[in-house]
C-alpha cells in the first residue's frame, strides 16, 4: 500500500509558553486503509487532525500529504483539496444557506465550472443518500443529516483523505450509525481512506489500525483487536472504555467463564455466548 | 419542526416571484425616485393602478400585505393629521371650535399619506416574493463595479448569506436558553419591564459566547474546504435577466414618462 500521509517528528503547541499539545509525533497513512486515532480529551488527537491539512502548522517536524509539504504557501490548497475534514458540531460547518448551497461552497471555492458543480452534487448527495433533502434548510435536518451533508460537501472535492475529527461525538445512537454507514461504503466502494479521530472505541474497532494518543505523545499502535486484547489495562489508564463486548468478556472470564475466539463484534459475542450455553 | 420563514418571503408561484433579483432591486429603487414626481390627484392614481397591478400579478394573498402595512398605519395618520392641523393655505374647508381645516391641509395630507403608503407597499412587494438570499445575490451582483473601489462586494454578501443561515440555528439556541434558564427561576414574561430587561442578560451572554464559538469552528470548517476570499471563485446560483425583466424596466420607464407629463405638461 503507498504511504499518502507522512507524519515525521512533529510537535506542536497553540502559543509560546503553552505545553507542547503534540510531542514527537510520527506515523504514517496508508492510501486506502481505515485508521482510527484515539485518546481521552487533551491527548492532541484533534489537534493532529489539524495538523494533517495544515490548519495548524507544527514548530518542529514535518508533514507530507501525497508528497506535499503542509508548511508549503503553496502547497495547502492542493492539500485541503486532498484531505477533507468533517468536524464534530454539524451546525458550526454547514455554510450554505441550503443543502445545495452547503455542498456547493467547496466547490466554489475551487472554482469548479458550474455544470460540473451540478454533476458533482448530484453524485455526492447520491453517495450519502440525501438526494431527498436538495433544498432543505440546515435547521431542519437532523445532526445525523447534517454531518452526512458535510461528508458529501468534502466528497463533491474528490478527497484521497477524509479525517472525522470525532464527527459522531454529538450524534444520537441513529445519527452515528448513518454517518458511520456512509463511511463505511465510501472506505470499502470508493476506495478513500479514511483516518477518524475519536475517544470512542466502539468506532475504532471498525479501523483497520489504530493508534493511542496520550498526554501529546504516540503511545500505541496497531490492530484495534490486539491492541485491545493485549493492551487493555492501558487502554483503561488512558481513560479509554473499551468496547462493550470486550468488557462483557472480560467479565465473564473473571467469574471463569472463558470464552475463545476475539469475538469483537456483538454478533460474534452472541454467537459464542448461545453456544457456550449450548455445551453446558 | 415548523419551517423558520426568515422575513417576509411567500413562497407562491408567480411572474414577480421569478423576476430576476436585480431587475426588482432596480425598480425598487426608481420607483423611490419617480414618486415624488406625482403631485396631483392622476398622478397618484395611476401610481396607485401600477401598484395594484403589481400585486395582483404577484399572487401574494392580500392578508399579507395587510400584516405588512400595519406598522406604519400609525405613521401616516400621524403624517397626515399634522398636515390638516399645521397647513394654512386655501380655503377654510371647515371648523371645529376654533380649529380652523384648509383645504391645502386635506390636498397635502393625503399626498403624503399616499405616498408612504404606495412607497412601503412597492418596498414590501421586494421582500414578499424575493428570499433573502435572492435580495443578497441580487445586491452582490449590482455592487459588483464597486469592487474596483476596492470595497469588499463579495465578503459583504457572504456575511450576510452565513447572518441568514444562523438566524434559525441562533433562535433555537435561545430558545434551549430560555428554558435552562426558566428552570433556575429566571422570569423572561412576567414582572416589572425593568426586571425583563435584567432578565435578558442571561440569555444574551451564553448566546454571545456560543457565537464566538461559532464563528471560530466555521471560519476553520471553512478553510478547510478551501476558502480563501473571492478570488477565482465560481458561483452555483446565477442569476438570469429574461425578457420578464426587460419588460418590468420598460413598464417603469413608461410610468415615469407618465408622470413626467402629467406633472409638466398636462394643465
Amino acid at each position: 500500500m503507498a504511504e499518502l500521509i507522512q507524519v515525521n517528528d512533529v510537535y506542536f503547541r497553540y502559543n509560546e509558553d503553552a505545553e507542547d499539545a503534540v510531542k514527537g509525533v510520527s506515523l504514517s497513512v496508508f492510501s486506502g486503509e481505515w485508521l482510527a486515532i484515539v485518546g481521552h480529551n487533551g491527548s492532541g488527537k484533534s489537534t493532529l487532525a489539524k495538523l494533517l491539512n495544515g490548519l495548524l502548522h507544527p514548530y518542529a517536524g514535518t508533514i507530507a500529504v501525497a508528497g506535499f509539504l503542509t508548511d508549503h504557501e503553496k502547497h495547502i490548497w492542493e492539500i485541503r483539496r486532498r484531505v477533507g475534514v468533517v468536524f464534530q458540531n454539524p451546525d458550526n460547518q454547514f455554510v450554505g444557506t441550503t443543502v445545495l448551497d452547503d455542498v456547493a461552497f467547496g466547490l466554489e471555492n475551487n472554482g469548479i465550472p458550474r455544470d460540473e458543480m451540478l454533476a458533482r452534487i448530484e453524485d455526492s448527495l447520491e453517495k450519502v443518500k440525501m438526494t431527498k433533502f436538495l433544498k432543505h434548510e440546515p435547521h431542519r435536518l437532523s445532526g445525523g443529516q447534517k454531518q452526512r451533508v458535510a461528508i458529501a460537501s468534502v466528497i463533491a472535492l474528490k478527497p484521497e483523505i477524509i479525517i472525522l475529527d470525532e464527527a459522531t461525538s454529538m450524534l444520537d445512537p441513529r445519527g452515528r450509525k448513518e454517518v458511520i454507514d456512509v463511511v463505511k461504503e465510501l472506505n470499502e466502494k470508493e476506495n478513500i481512506t479514511i483516518i477518524s479521530i475519536t475517544h470512542d472505541l466502539e468506532e475504532a474497532m471498525l479501523a483497520d489500525r489504530m493508534i493511542v494518543m496520550n498526554r501529546g505523545e504516540k503511545v500505541l499502535e496497531g490492530e484495534p483487536a490486539q491492541l485491545f486484547a493485549m493492551h487493555g489495562e492501558r487502554l483503561k489508564a488512558y481513560q479509554l472504555d473499551l468496547p462493550f463486548s470486550i468488557q462483557l468478556k472480560e467479565k465473564l472470564s473473571e467469574r471463569g467463564i472463558a470464552l475463545s475466539g476475539q469475538s469483537l463484534t456483538h454478533e460474534e459475542l452472541v454467537d459464542e455466548l448461545w453456544k457456550l450455553t449450548l455445551k453446558t | 419542526m415548523p419551517p423558520i420563514i426568515i422575513g417576509q418571503y411567500v413562497p407562491v408561484d408567480s411572474i414577480v416571484h421569478r423576476l430576476d433579483p436585480r431587475s426588482k432591486l432596480i425598480s425598487v429603487f426608481l420607483f423611490i425616485l419617480i414618486i415624488f414626481l406625482a403631485n396631483s390627484f392622476i398622478a397618484y392614481g395611476v401610481i396607485g393602478l401600477f401598484i395594484g397591478a403589481a400585486v395582483l400579478l404577484s399572487r401574494v394573498p392580500l392578508s399579507f400585505i395587510v400584516r405588512g402595512m400595519k406598522p406604519i398605519v400609525i405613521v401616516v395618520i400621524i403624517t397626515f393629521l399634522l398636515h390638516l392641523f399645521l397647513t394654512k393655505q386655501g380655503e377654510v374647508v371647515f371648523q371645529i371650535g376654533s380649529m380652523k381645516f384648509y383645504s391645502e391641509g386635506i390636498i397635502q395630507g393625503t399626498y403624503i399619506s399616499l405616498r408612504l403608503l404606495f412607497l412601503v407597499l412597492f418596498t414590501s412587494l421586494l421582500t414578499l416574493t424575493t428570499t433573502p438570499i435572492e435580495i443578497t445575490d441580487g445586491l452582490e451582483a449590482l455592487l459588483h463595479p464597486l469592487k474596483r473601489l476596492r470595497l469588499p462586494v463579495h465578503e459583504f454578501a457572504l456575511m450576510m448569506s452565513i447572518a441568514l443561515r444562523f438566524i434559525p440555528t441562533l433562535l433555537e439556541e435561545a430558545e434551549k436558553i430560555i428554558k435552562a434558564q426558566s428552570a433556575r427561576g429566571v422570569e423572561f414574561t412576567s414582572g416589572p419591564l425593568k426586571e425583563r430587561m435584567k432578565a435578558i442578560v442571561p440569555l444574551l451572554i451564553p448566546l454571545f459566547v456560543s457565537s464566538f464559538k461559532r464563528a471560530e469552528d466555521l471560519a476553520l470548517a471553512m478553510e478547510a474546504r478551501g476558502y480563501r476570499g473571492g478570488e477565482g471563485r465560481t458561483k452555483l446560483r446565477i442569476l438570469t435577466w429574461g425578457l420578464r425583466d426587460h419588460l418590468l424596466l420598460l413598464s417603469l420607464f413608461i410610468l415615469t414618462a407618465i408622470l413626467v407629463w402629467i406633472r409638466f405638461y398636462m394643465k
